[in-house]
């Protein structure tokens, strides 16, 4: 089944899958393993709504996808190669400031405006949390320990 | 000639679907990662909703788009977990479609009661 479940995992789109495979396949198995203790019928009905869920929900992000909007979410994909050296609230401010930035940037491009005043708001809280981190950390605008 | 169609109030807040609702009533009371928020959807709605992956992150991806859930890394004994938590925003929207749904109720009631009388 969990065979199954990947095989249709495949027909999201690429970011889709980069963003929330592990997850999705994570809570699946968990899902999974509840229901079997269930018995087959029940486990049988979880996995045909799993999969009926996977095709509608794969249909879905690809329209979204093709009608331009949405974006990649995952900000570990975008989080810059000395993050790793940060203390973990400071990546977690980094990287909430970069998802708002490519967020308004998306929105602004998109002329979803309310959006991006929002966006634009939310980025304006996460460069001043960012500030005040950098400040009790001691870490310089570069992103260096000092 | 151009024909400019008017929205009804192109600001009003659209109702929000189900699935969605429910997502974000289960956050207001604390942040959890995916199957957590299954399984409280599933005692949230007395056991006639069960979400599958597919609706979940569908429904999740678009509420990160929104702002109005945020994702971080949920630090757990066993394993890393992402989890979900509720923004000022996403607030604000869940409190508003209570008191639509509020409104709506109390109007429903009131035309049950005049039809009864």
């Amino acid at each position: 089944m969990t065979l199954a479940y990947r095989a249709l995992f495949q027909l999201y789109p690429r970011d889709h899958r980069t963003c929330f495979g592990a997850e999705m396949q994570s809570v699946f198995e968990e899902a999974a393993q509840e229901h079997r203790s269930r018995g087959w019928t029940a486990y049988l009905r979880f996995a045909l709504a799993e999969y009926a869920g996977l095709v509608v929900g794969s249909g879905t992000a690809w329209a979204v996808k093709l009608a331009g909007r949405g974006y990649v979410y995952d900000q570990r994909l975008i989080r810059p190669a000395n993050a790793a050296a940060l203390p973990g609230e400071v990546q977690e401010a980094q990287d909430r400031l970069t998802a708002n930035l490519t967020g308004l940037l998306h929105a602004i491009s998109h002329h979803q405006f309310l959006k991006a005043r929002l966006y634009a708001a939310e980025e304006q809280k996460a460069r001043e949390e960012l500030r005040l981190l950098r400040e009790k950390y001691n870490i310089a605008e570069s992103g260096d320990l000092v | 000639m151009r024909h400019v169609v008017e929205q009804p109030d192109a600001a009003a807040p659209k109702p929000l679907t189900e699935p969605v609702l429910l997502i974000l009533m289960s956050l207001a009371a604390q942040p959890r990662h995916g199957y957590a928020l299954i399984k409280d959807i599933e005692t949230l709605s007395n056991h006639r909703v069960r979400l599958s992956t597919g609706t979940l992150y569908g429904a999740l991806r678009r509420l990160l788009d929104d702002l109005w859930i945020e994702r971080f890394e949920q630090e757990d004994t066993s394993r890393d977990k992402q989890a979900y938590r509720l923004t000022a925003e996403g607030r604000r929207q869940l409190q508003l479609e209570l008191e639509r749904l509020k409104q709506l109720t109390r109007v429903g009631i009131a035309r049950l009661r005049m039809n009864e009388a």
